[in-house]
């Protein structure tokens, strides 16, 4: 079914949604003099704010920065997962994909992850098309569509001035019953319009994916993409998509906690032995395996899906400029030149 | 496969065997699962490794250094170079300690039925090899491989480990183990010198349907495969286990990445074979 209502009119339907769904969006908070969009628990509707991308993603309401995961010595999990389901409001496709990225790793037979698998069941999230390309991404490089995304119950976009719900799961549809239908071709019209704008800014990455692994590997480039990089692990933590973890202990009077919290291939320690080896010693050996693990390992193990979403926030966070498509054009030029090579042409 | 996921269960040290001198500080803990359901079902092979835990301190990944036909407890060999290693060295029999595991694979020790094995180890790099080594020569099995060589390099009598196995070693049938140290000391009547200079002189490479499995420090691994390559044996039959910082056990934190593998769930043995189509990046 597809709705239509005007923008002023949000709070009335989040308010019904609120009683069944804990109700996150993205809300500017202010840092000093500096403004961010990020998703919080919204309890005053006005508040929401779905202007641009939000800087952060929503993968932490997924993996936590830090999560608890139990008593140690005693062995017993902790899950935190609230009284009601979780509602993530206006989602982009990009984090909408790299949500779907983290799946296979988190759920794959081997070991499910009980954390994450509990957080995924718990939540359901509404997608948000984006009108015009944001600050620096490059989603339709990689196949991503900006204006949809499967398996999504709701889909929305904004036009300005009203906000459509293309909502596509039949339990949901009772919060929707009550409002205006939208018109199909209407939004079709308007989509079209907001492809056009992607279509004109479009870069066109057409780098091989999975990389050939030791083509890739061995290749010179690396020293120079990556010359300015400090290895402050900002990529990565912004990153919708990266998951590298490490453990820490937190001692409460007898008790032990085991917690889990995000970690950064980027940083020297993350791979150093303690026999002082470590096989990662360089800044640009720890910044070729970020990029070598989503462009070349990661989609080698998982059915060709690169680990990125393209929404370019490694490119706006990083305190150096260095930027994701710049590498990756340079790694499309060298493989093809490669390529080019070992055909004979 | 016992796992409660990311949280140990309980384990307590009842033997503490001190390896080596002062120089390099080595001791074998063995451990025992309290739990009797837990400890049944905990089964582990030849290679694989767990995490053990410091409580409140930490975790670190440790080779399995027993053979899994002892049952009911594990060894585990550690060499004092970080924080939780020191703890691990400051506790007694009695002693709690986290355990969490077996995770990755293991020596194939069902494929090698019926071939020549040959061990090739540099000083605690002995501790893997030697789960496989006691579960080859453990009677049951014996009969079921071919002649064992063994060239268990040191760098100096005081820094052996396992001592106490050698003369079962000696004595098991068709089985020949020689040592070697790195520099020439009074009362030493066996080999001197580093073991991938050795190998031609020391060992017989020339026996068919022999498979070779080394384990030291990597520069060791490193030269050790080059000669055995130049000898003309096949990198598939050459068999060794990497080390990295393996943390979750699961393929997932990323530490023990390198190309499309996962140290901790795709190894930590892998064939020469294999090494030589990953990026040299261990």
């Amino acid at each position: 079914m597809l709705k239509v209502i005007g923008k002023n009119e949000l709070g009335k339907l989040l308010e019904k949604l609120n009683d069944k769904f804990r109700i996150i969006a993205p809300v500017i908070r202010q840092y000093g003099k500096k403004e961010r969009v990020e998703y919080h628990q919204v309890e005053d509707f006005d508040e929401i704010f779905l202007d641009r991308q939000p800087d952060t993603p929503p993968k932490k309401f997924f993996l936590p920065q830090n999560e608890r995961l139990g008593e140690e010595k005693s062995g017993e999990q902790v899950f935190e997962t609230g009284d009601r389901k979780t509602l993530i409001f206006g989602v982009r496709s990009c984090d909408l994909k790299a949500i779907d990225i983290l799946k296979p790793v988190f759920l794959d037979n081997d070991f499910t992850d009980t954390y994450f698998e509990k957080r995924l069941e718990n939540t359901v999230m509404f997608g948000l098309g984006c009108s015009k390309r944001q600050e620096n991404c490059f989603c339709d490089s990689l196949g991503i569509d900006p204006l949809d995304a499967e398996n999504i119950p709701v889909y929305m976009y904004d036009d300005g001035e009203r906000l459509w719900f293309d909502v596509r799961a039949g339990e949901l549809e009772e919060f929707f019953a009550d409002l205006p239908d939208g018109n199909s071709e209407e939004l079709e019209r308007l989509k079209k319009d907001w492809q056009s704008g992607f279509e004109d800014t479009k870069i066109g990455i057409e780098v091989p994916i999975p990389f050939p692994e030791l083509v890739a590997f061995n290749a010179p480039f690396w020293k120079e993409v990556a010359a300015n990089c400090l290895g402050c692990g900002v990529c990565t933590y912004y990153c919708p998509t990266c998951f590298c973890f490490g453990f820490f202990w937190e001692k409460r009077e007898e008790e032990i906690d085991k917690w889990r919290t995000w970690d950064s291939c980027m940083f020297p320690l993350f791979t150093k032995h303690g026999s002082g080896h470590n096989p990662r010693e360089t800044q640009d050996q720890r910044t070729r395996q970020r990029i070598m693990h989503k462009f070349s390992y990661h989609p080698h193990n998982f059915e060709g899906v690169p680990a990125c979403s393209a929404c370019g926030r490694c490119i706006s966070q990083c305190p150096v400029n260095i930027d994701l498509r710049v590498i990756l054009k340079t790694a499309e030029k060298h493989l093809k030149d490669e390529e080019g090579v070992k055909s004979g042409g | 496969m016992v796992d409660k996921y990311l949280l140990p269960h309980r384990g307590e040290i009842i033997k503490v065997t001190q390896e080596t001198g002062s120089n390099l500080n080595i001791k074998t803990f063995r451990i025992r699962l309290l739990d009797e359901e837990v400890r049944k079902k905990f089964k582990f092979l030849p290679g694989q490794f767990v995490e053990l835990t410091v409580f409140g301190l930490g975790e670190a990944p440790f080779g399995f250094a027993s053979s899994p036909t002892e049952e009911d407890y594990f060894d585990i060999s550690i060499k004092e170079t970080g924080l939780v290693t020191e703890a691990i060295h400051n506790m007694r029999e009695g002693d709690q300690i986290g355990v969490r595991g077996p995770y990755g694979n293991n020596f194939p020790f069902e494929e090698v039925k019926g071939k020549n094995l040959v061990f090739l180890a540099g000083g605690i790099g002995l501790a893997p090899l030697r789960s496989l080594i006691n579960y080859v020569l453990d009677d049951k099995n014996r009969d079921q491989y071919g002649r064992v060589q063994m060239l268990l390099a040191f760098r100096s009598p005081e820094d052996m480990l396992y001592k106490y196995d050698f003369s079962s070693w000696e004595n098991s049938p068709n089985t020949m183990v020689k040592y070697t140290i790195d520099e020439e000391c009074e009362g030493w009547v066996h080999c001197v010198g580093y073991p991938h200079e050795l190998l031609n002189e020391e060992l017989d490479l020339n026996q068919p349907d022999t498979v070779y499995f080394t384990c030291g420090p990597p520069i060791m691994i490193r030269f050790i495969t080059e000669e055995l390559k130049n000898s003309g044996i096949h990198p598939a039959d050459i068999i060794t286990t990497l080390e990295m910082k393996m943390s979750c056990g699961l393929g997932k934190c990323g530490r023990c990445n390198i190309g499309r593998y996962y140290v901790c769930k795709d190894g930590p043995v892998f064939d020469l074979k294999q090494l030589e189509q990953m990026p040299a990046e261990f």
